[in-house]
Formats: C-alpha cells, structure tokens, sequence
C-alpha cells in the first residue's frame, strides 16, 4: 500500500526502504525454509505442475510401499512353496525306494515319511503373512487346511481320508472280484462281465487277446460290458494263452494272463487243459477267479485307495453313495456335515492368482494369491496323506504285493506329468511377480529422482542465489537509508544562522 | 503628506508582516498535520487619498485541484486494489503451504495413498483404519476451507457495515462544512482550516467508495457516486444503509432480486426518502467497499464453488453407479427399458438418440422433486451439448411418463411404463429417429449395496446426490458439510465388503475406490470459473485440484500485480500534489527572513520618522 509520511507527506525513499526490507525478509525466509514460497500464487504459473507432481510422488511412493508389503508376503510364500516342494520329493524317492517293513502296529517307514511329510505341508500351508493366511485365497482370515488329524481320521460326524478309502474299497471290491461277474454261459465258455453299467467302481474291462486254438474270443461288448471266450469243442495246445486287460479307478492298468499247461497242477497263471473242452473251461473259470481275486486284493486294493484320495481331496469331496458300500454303483457330493473338507480357505471362480492383486505402478498389476487346493500343492498333500492313510496287516499275504502297488503308484503321481500345474509352476507365478516388482522400483527410483528435481526447481530455492540476491540487497538498502539521511539533513534549517541575540 | 501619514503606513506595513509572519508561523507548525493545506497571505496595497498603506486581503490555500481530483480516483483504485490483494493472500491459505503436509493436495494424495495400501491389504484392519483416518481428514480439510471461506466472507460484510458507517459520516461532515461555510465569501484562516477538513472528510469518503467531486460556488462542493448519482448537494447529504448479516454460511449468497438475496445491500437513502440499491445498480465500482462486495460476492463465492464441486465429484465418483438399460421392441419400435426406482433427487437417466436429419441428441433426465426448481437449465449438467429434463417422481411412474411425454413428445421418442419401475423409450413407429442407448447413474445409499460402490462420505448424515432444488444444488456448501460415512466408522470392514459373503482378502471394494479417485475423469462445473462453459474442464480430481490452485494463485498474482501498480500511481500523484499542497520548511524559512526584513525596514521608517519629529519638535 501506499505510505504517507507522519504528516501525510509522502516519501518515495521510505517508501522504497520498507519494499526493500520486505524483500528481505522473504528472502530470509526462503533461505530459512528452502521454499520459493509459502502461498501456491508465489509459485507462478507453474503451481497446477507442483500440484501434479506432488500427486505422482505421492503415488510413487505408495506404489513403493506396495511394492515392499507384497515383496515380504511373496518372499514369506516362496519360502513355504519350496518346503512344501522338498517334502514331497523327499517322499517320492521314500516311496520308490522303500522295502515293505510294518511294525507290529501295520506301519512302515514309508508311511511314516508320509505322516511327517503331511504334518509338516499341512502346517507350512497354515503359514500367515502380514495380512492374513497366506493359501486361503482371498479368505484371508481363514485357516488354509484342516489338520492331519481331522483329514485322516475324521472331526466327529464328518469322515475322514481313512474311512473315504475304506468305503471305497469296499465299493471297488464288491464280493471280491472287483465287482466282476464271471460265469460259464455255456459249457464251454468262460464270461468275464462288470456288473453295472456306468458303475465308477471296480475293474473296468478294456481288452482281451488270445491265443488259444480253437477259441472264440468276443468283447468287451454289451452293456454291461462283457467278454466272452468261447473254447469250442477242441481243447487249446500247451503254451496258448489269454490275457484280460482291465482298467483300474485311478486309470492305471493291469492285465492277467492265463496259459494252459498240461501239467495237473498249475501253477500261478497257469489253468489245466482237461479230457473235454468243457472240463478245460471250468478250469480256466477257476483260474480267472482266482487271479482276478488276487489282482482285486493288491493292484485295485492300491488303486482304490489313490481313486478315495483324488475323491476326498477333490472340491467338493466324492463319497461312495451307500451303504451298502460294496453294491454301491454311483458316487454323490460329501458335505460338510458328514466329510471333513481339508481346504478350509476360500474358494470361487477366479484363479487362485487373481485373488491377490496390487497395483504397483500406474499400468502394472501383479497377482500373487495362493490356494492352498491348486493342483501342485494337492498333489503333493493327497499323495502324503493317502500313503499316511493305509495301514497293513503283517497276516495278510497280499500285504507285499499291495504295498508295492500302492508305493509305485504314489510315486508316479508324485512326478508331474506334463502339462498338470506343479509346485514349481507356482514358484516360477510368484518369481515373475517377483522379478516385476524388482524392474518397477528401478524404474519408481528413477521417476522419483527427476520429479523431485524438477519439483524442487519450482518450489524450491537456490540458496547461492538466495545469498547473492541478500548481499545486493543489503547494499540497496544501505545505500537508500544514507541517502535518506542526507536527505533530511539538507534543510535550509541546518544553515541559518542562529539570530543573533 | 505628513510625518504622521507615514508613521500609519508603516504601523500598517507592521501588521501586515505580522499577519504574514503568524501564516508562516503557522504553516511550519502544522508541516506534519494530515490534510493541512500549505497557506499564503495575499498582501494589498490601498490608498486613501494620497496616503497609502497595506493590509491582507486572503489566506490562500496553495493546491492543484486537478491533481487533487486525480488523487482521489486513484485513491479508491488503490483501495480497492489493496483490499483485494490482502483477501487473496489469506484466500491463499485455504490452499495450504507448497510443500507442507497440510496443503489441500496432500491430504487428498493421502487418502488415494491409504486406498492403495488398502487394496494391497484388504484385510488389515490397521489399512481399513488408516483409509478411514485419511477419508476424515480430507473431509476435515474441506470442512475448514470452507470455513476459512465464510469466515473471510463474514469479514468482508462486516467490513462493509463498517465502511458504510465512515461514508455516512463522512457525507454528513462534508455537508455540515458546506453549511458553515455557505454564504461566507471571506478566505480567511478559518475558512482554510474548515476546507481542510472537508478535503480529507472526501479524501476519506474517495478511499471508501468511488467518487467525483464538483466544486461549486461560495466555498461549497458537491459528491456524486462514479456513476452520477447526488451524495452530498450543499448542506444536504444522502446516507447509506446496510444490514450485516453475521456470520456467512455457503448457501447465503447475494441476489438482485431482494426476494432470492439472503444477504445485506448497501442502499443509498437519499433526504427527500427516496432510496436505491447501489449494489445492484452497480453503482459502486471502486474503493474498499467495492473489493468487500466483489469478495462477498464473487470470488469468495466463486473459490467455495471450486471446492464444492471437489467434494462432490469425488462423493459421486464413490457413490454412484451407471447402469446400462436392456434393449425393447415392441413392433417396429425399438428402444431401451431403465429401471427408474432407485433413482434419487440427482440422480439421473441418460439417453442418445439420433434423430431424422441423422442428428446425435444427448437428453439428461434428473430427478427433481422440488416443483420450484423446474424447469431445469441445460447447465445443470457441465455436459455442454445436452439437454437437461428435469422431472418431479413423486407422482410415480405414470407421472414420470407423463411429464417426459410433455417435455420430449416432439423429438419423436416414445416413453411408456410398461410394469412396475421400468420406464420404456421407444423410437417412432415409423423408425425415423434412432434411440442408441439409454442408461441410469444412481447413487448407492447403503455400504452393501451390492457393487462396489459406496456412500463413503455423507452429506451431513444424507447420502450426496446432488439434488436440486429451489434453493439451489445441494452441491453448494457442500465442502463444508462433507463427512466420512459414520457407518464405515464403526464397521471398517465394509471398506472391503460389499457384500455380506464377500472374503475379507478381496480387494474389489478398495480397487474400485482407487481406480475412481485416480483414475475418473468427470466434467466440471465451469460454474467453477475453471474451464469453459463450451469445452468444460475434464480431468482427474487431481488434476481438478491442480487447476483450482493454480487459478487461485493466478489471481492471487495478478491481484497483488494490480496492487504494486496502483501504489506507484497513487504515490506519485501524492508527490505531484505535495509539491503544491505541502508545506516546504525551505521556502518558509526563506519566508520568514524576507518578513523578518519587511518588518525590520517597517521599524526603521517609524524610528525615522521619530526622529524627524524629535528633530521638529527640538527646532
């Protein structure tokens, strides 16, 4: 505003002493705060840019403070992944390798690898990062697994992998023969039939191949399918011979291959070609009978139990519809009144990945959610717990044969085969999340390095110049207040003699 | 020609120094007394027959009276410009310290920052309180900007009652001199000092409010406002009058019409009674008074509109959602069925059609219950190229129909309710006019309304939908009135569940927060002085807020610009009228010793004649 001096004269030189002390005192103040000014106007026409850049900083930085919450929970997962991954190789090569050595209770080492191998997965499952539980999808706050107890022997009414296997077994062996019906529809013919159409349990009839002279050979045909060997009137030569080829409920094979021996007492595979083909038919009768009985107890025994663990690991669980167990013919849906659900954490539509995602850049998004229930973690616990599952009485002969069956089985499924997502899979998801969090804080640090240059050439000062413009502004006012005061004292007052008296 | 006729002349030189010497006296007495007028004795000489003598016939007051006049224009430009400046400079710190942690930009940077940490972390709580804290903060923020702006609106009104108190005063001196020196042709000292008091009585008066003085004759002087009309003719002086209006809230705004005006005019009265609305005639273009209107007014109504429109659009981005309708036919016809029942006053339905000559029409249907608000303008909506229907809802669907039927039956669109809450729109049977979409952007009230967005902030305890009514938008004073939903208060957790089995880890909620916050690019309000009513601002709410400060700290500039440049011109018009007007020490004291001389050699004659008459009376 303007000044006016005391009487309302106004002095141009006061005037521009106190612009000059005004100035001063900004720049003291500039030099104080580093800052150009205290008000958006003293920025000029470059505010609305101070503004903006102070938006991007600030997501800039936030982008970073993702960037390390989720690198922690990321680092946390792949710690658990590569335990979890070093568990189930340690229990594949136990499981290839194992002789067959049941304590007195049925337990073998290999089960015994298995049960530490399922308690330990089962706990680094349950692991919580800093926001929750890191394989419960976007269920953070819930449990990711049930406990090995619960999964293998049940929670009060729900059933547990144990008794899954056990109806299972049941189902798949019906009386015995794997839910096969032999029978001689005529002298001398020998049929081999499932007993249900459609039914998911037992052997499944997938080929046969003869040799025997004279025979006619028909099927698998009908429904239920069905294969006929009919010996005809001849009997078949010595070293002929017929093999079954069933398929088993985890989709392996098997097949039983029977010779004719001339020899009273067959051995092993082997059937007794009699006076009549009618009495050779009776005795290859015997034989499938006894062989199929013998494949039912060790090779479907096995398969049966990997079958019950795809079903009770699968979502929702498959239990056998029944009882009674051994007749049943199709499967029905567990819930959670009567089946222990071993993935307690979320579960939807979306992929597991997509259940966590964070924004670590303006364009960039990374998914890093984990279930605990993908395909390369539930393998590995399904086939722990399915080994941990089966116990073996030292009594029964087939025991060897079933252990063996079962161990070979579990290592097989233990290897990924192509194509099916496996542990390393989800390690390598999380790595190349990794590896993008890694490029953008290279790139936020470069970011953040020029926008805060060029925001503090907007907002802030140079404190050289701020110097050297207070040194020449010194010099301004010093020289104006001297001027002033020689200003004032030119006044024809100071001159006149004093009158003399 | 005698001795003693020479004794006289010289006793009359005598006094005439004296008289000359008390004016001299007096001018360095008063150097330093505001408004006082350097003055001179005006000598004569007379003579009676053949004797002479001299006396003083004036005290004159020394001033240039156009430099005074210009003076006085500049005055109240300086005023006016000096005001207006130091209001922007505390309108400034609405806006917060480049820098600092408190600016209205770092607040709002806050809460996005919040938001994004939440989405990485949904099921935080100590993420779900964070975001609360920082949505309160930035509500809290608004809420003492918009404070800040009222209360310097209350401190310019109150300034005007103040002003127009001195203007009274000030009139009425001015008159009362006038009186007293009517009639009196005389120039003496009295005279001079009662004219240096009505001098800086207009001096006052042209700091206050524009003026133009007109001297007339007999020592009178008559004011006249800038625009001509009579404030003070000889002893009569017209009075303002203006009613304070306490402290200002965001809805009170000034109108012309005295029955929309919620706050105070300044009215001239003049003494036959009669009276005129000076503010509405416009009749007060400079002085203080004038940067206290144009504040209260303008630019203070205008800076809350900036942050009204802030907190609004960020409220809608949140809150509201727009739904597609579903395509209809109904024999030839085709068209589009909305759901209209959770359309809320605000809320609104959107439909393009194209119509014969294979024109693209844009129509903005919004509810407005309030009957005195309709019809609507088209620039109820920042979209320059639609056209706003406003219809009442509370007659229900059939009444909707309609009143749309009434106000849009000439484009050639059909509207119909074929059940319940769907409202139809169909083309002509004739198929000549296209309707291309049709949709509804309704604002969600409940935290699990079922998307993801939210009624995060509240007006009041209301959810915000920008209803219109009589009394104007509810977007107004909006910023003031702008809180955290008291909801989300108690239940953090909905910041993430929108519905009731939605998994605390997911982060939908949180990613559609941050996405519109940072991401939505609305029309603006070019009520807002920001961006153009034919191409309005559109951009994201930061670049919204960037904008807003830097129109702000435009004005600021030029404003204090405006200043620094009026200060030279009045200070230099000072100078030129002191050089005049202002007593020089120098030239008085030069004064004094030719005085002192005069009445030195005045002396001597006397002494001489003494003498002569000693020497004659001795013979």
């Amino acid at each position: 505003m303007a000044i006016s001096g005391i009487g309302g004269n106004v002095s141009p030189l006061l005037q521009s002493v106190l612009t000059i002390d005004k100035q001063l005192q900004d720049l003291q103040r500039q030099l104080g705060t580093g800052q150009k000014s205290d008000t958006y106007s003293g920025l000029g026409s470059q505010s609305s840019v101070a503004v903006g850049l102070g938006a991007q900083l600030d997501a800039t930085a936030s982008y970073d403070n993702t960037i390390s919450i989720v690198g922690t929970t990321i680092d946390l997962a792949q710690t658990v992944l590569s335990q979890v991954a070093k568990s189930g190789s340690a229990l594949k090569s136990s499981a290839a390798q194992a002789p067959f050595d049941p304590d007195n209770s049925g337990v073998t080492t290999v089960q015994r690898t298995a049960q530490g191998a399922l308690d330990t997965v089962l706990a680094e499952l349950n692991t919580q990062g800093t926001n929750g539980y890191l394989f419960s999808g976007s269920g953070l706050n819930q449990q990711s697994v049930d406990t090995s107890s619960h999964i293998l022997n049940g929670n009060g009414s729900q059933a547990g992998l144990i008794q899954v296997i056990a109806e299972r077994r049941q189902a798949d062996l019906g009386s015995g023969l794997g839910r096969l019906v032999i029978s001689a529809p005529t002298p001398t013919s020998v049929a081999v039939s499932e007993d249900v159409a459609g039914s998911p349990f037992g052997f499944k009839l997938a080929g046969v191949s003869s040799s025997l002279t004279g025979a006619t050979v028909t099927g698998p045909a009908g429904s239920p399918s069905s294969i006929s060997v009919d010996l005809g009137p001849g009997n078949p030569n010595a070293g002929d011979s017929l093999t079954y080829k069933f398929s088993l409920p985890d989709g392996s094979s098997e097949t039983l291959t029977l010779q004719a021996t001339n020899s009273t007492t067959p051995g092993p595979g082997q059937f007794t070609i009699g006076a009549t083909s009618v009495v050779t038919a009776a005795n290859l009768n015997a034989a499938i009978t006894t062989g199929v009985g013998q494949l039912a107890q060790t090779s479907l025994s096995a398969a049966s139990a990997m079958a019950a663990g795809n079903d009770f690991f699968g979502n929702p669980p498959q239990r056998v519809a029944g009882p009674p167990f051994a007749t049943a013919t199709a499967q029905v849906a567990g819930t959670a009144a009567n089946t222990v659900f071993w993935y307690t954490g979320q579960n939807g539509p979306q992929p597991a990945r997509s259940t966590a995602v964070a924004r670590i850049d303006p364009s960039i998004v990374v998914s890093y959610g984990l279930r605990a229930n993908e395909q390369g973690v539930r393998a590995i616990v399904q086939n722990a717990a399915v080994l941990a599952a089966t116990s073996y009485a030292a009594s029964n002969p087939n025991a060897p044969a079933s252990y063996i069956a079962l161990n070979q089985r579990a290592d097989i499924a233990l290897a990924v085969p192509p194509g099916v997502q496996s542990i390393q899979n989800i390690e390598e998801d999380l790595a190349s999340a990794k590896a993008a969090m890694s490029d953008a804080t290279g790139r936020h640090r470069q970011t953040n390095l020029t926008l805060t240059n060029m925001l503090q050439q907007i907002e802030g000062v140079s404190n050289d110049q701020v110097a050297a413009q207070l040194l020449s502004l010194q010099t301004t006012l010093s020289a104006s207040l001297s001027t002033t005061a020689r200003l004032a004292q030119t006044s024809l007052l100071n001159y006149l003699a004093p009158v003399a008296g | 020609m005698s001795l003693i006729q020479a004794l006289a002349t010289s006793l009359s030189g005598l006094n005439a120094t004296q008289t000359s010497l008390a004016v001299v006296a007096g001018n360095v007495a008063s150097a330093q007394t505001p408004g006082y007028v350097d003055r001179t004795a005006v000598q004569v000489a007379t003579t009676t027959g053949d004797s002479e003598s001299v006396r003083i016939a004036s005290i004159n007051r020394l001033l240039d009276q156009f430099v005074q006049q210009q003076l006085r224009t500049e005055t109240s430009g300086g005023a006016y410009a000096d005001l207006r400046a130091g209001f922007f400079q505390q309108l400034q710190q609405v806006y917060g310290q480049p820098g600092s942690d408190s600016r209205l930009d770092a607040v709002f940077n806050k809460f996005t920052t919040a938001v994004q940490a939440l989405a990485t972390s949904p099921s935080s709580t100590s993420a779900q309180g964070a975001t609360i804290n920082a949505a309160q903060a930035l509500a809290q923020q608004l809420n003492s900007a918009t404070a800040s702006i009222q209360a310097l609106r209350t401190r310019a009104d109150q300034g005007i009652a103040g002003d127009v108190q001195q203007v009274n005063e000030a009139l009425k001196q001015i008159a009362t001199i006038n009186e007293k020196l009517a009639g009196d042709n005389t120039n003496d000292g009295a005279a001079a000092a009662l004219a240096d008091q009505r001098d800086q009585a207009i001096d006052q008066l042209a700091k206050l409010m524009d003026i133009h003085v007109v001297p007339g004759s007999g020592n009178q002087v008559s004011v006249f406002t800038g625009s001509g009309t009579s404030l003070v003719t000889g002893n009569q002086a017209a009075q303002l009058a203006f009613t304070s209006s306490g402290n200002i809230a965001a809805t009170q705004q000034w109108n012309a019409k005295p029955s929309k005006s919620t706050l105070g005019t300044v009215t001239l009265q003049f003494p036959d009674g009669s009276s005129t609305d000076l503010v509405a005639n416009k009749a007060i273009r400079s002085g203080e008074i004038a940067a206290y209107l144009d504040m209260r007014d303008n630019v203070l109504v205008q800076a809350q509109s900036q942050i009204d429109e802030f907190a609004a659009q960020m409220s809608r981005a949140l809150s509201d959602t727009t739904t597609p309708g579903s395509a209809a036919a109904v024999g030839p016809q085709s068209g589009f069925d909305v759901d209209i029942g959770g359309v809320l006053p605000g809320n609104s339905i959107h439909i393009t059609y194209t119509d014969a000559g294979n024109v693209a029409h844009n129509l903005t249907i919004i509810r407005c219950d309030d009957p005195t608000a309709l019809p609507l303008s088209n620039s109820v909506t920042p979209d320059p190229t639609d056209t706003v229907v406003g219809v009442n809802f509370t007659g229900g669907p059939a009444s909707v129909v309609a009143q749309l039927t009434a106000a849009l039956g000439a484009t050639g669109l059909q509207f119909s309710n074929p059940a319940g809450t769907t409202l139809r729109v169909l083309n002509d049977v004739a198929n000549t006019i296209t309707v291309n979409n049709a949709s509804t952007t309704t604002t969600a009230t409940s935290l699990t309304a079922g998307g993801p967005a939210l009624p995060l902030f509240l007006d009041g305890a209301a959810p915000f939908t920008g209803a219109i009514t009589g009394a104007g938008p509810e977007s107004t004073g909006f910023a003031g009135r702008i809180t955290v939903n008291s909801a989300l208060l108690a239940n953090p957790t909905a910041l993430v569940a929108y519905q009731p089995s939605t998994p605390i880890g997911d982060s939908t909620r949180p990613n559609f927060i941050y996405n519109q916050l940072v991401n939505a690019s609305p029309l603006y309000s070019p009520a807002t002085g920001i961006g153009g009513a034919t191409a309005p601002f559109q951009g994201t709410l930061s670049a919204y807020l960037g904008a807003v400060v830097s129109a702000q700290g435009q004005a600021a500039t030029t404003a204090q610009n405006l200043q620094s440049g009026q200060d030279i011109v009045v200070n230099a018009l000072k100078t030129r009228f002191d050089e005049t007007a202002g007593v020089n020490i120098d030239t008085e004291l030069s004064h004094l010793l030719t005085l002192q001389n005069a009445y030195g050699a005045n002396a001597r004659v006397m002494t001489t004649v003494k003498q002569m008459l000693d020497t004659l009376l001795q013979l």
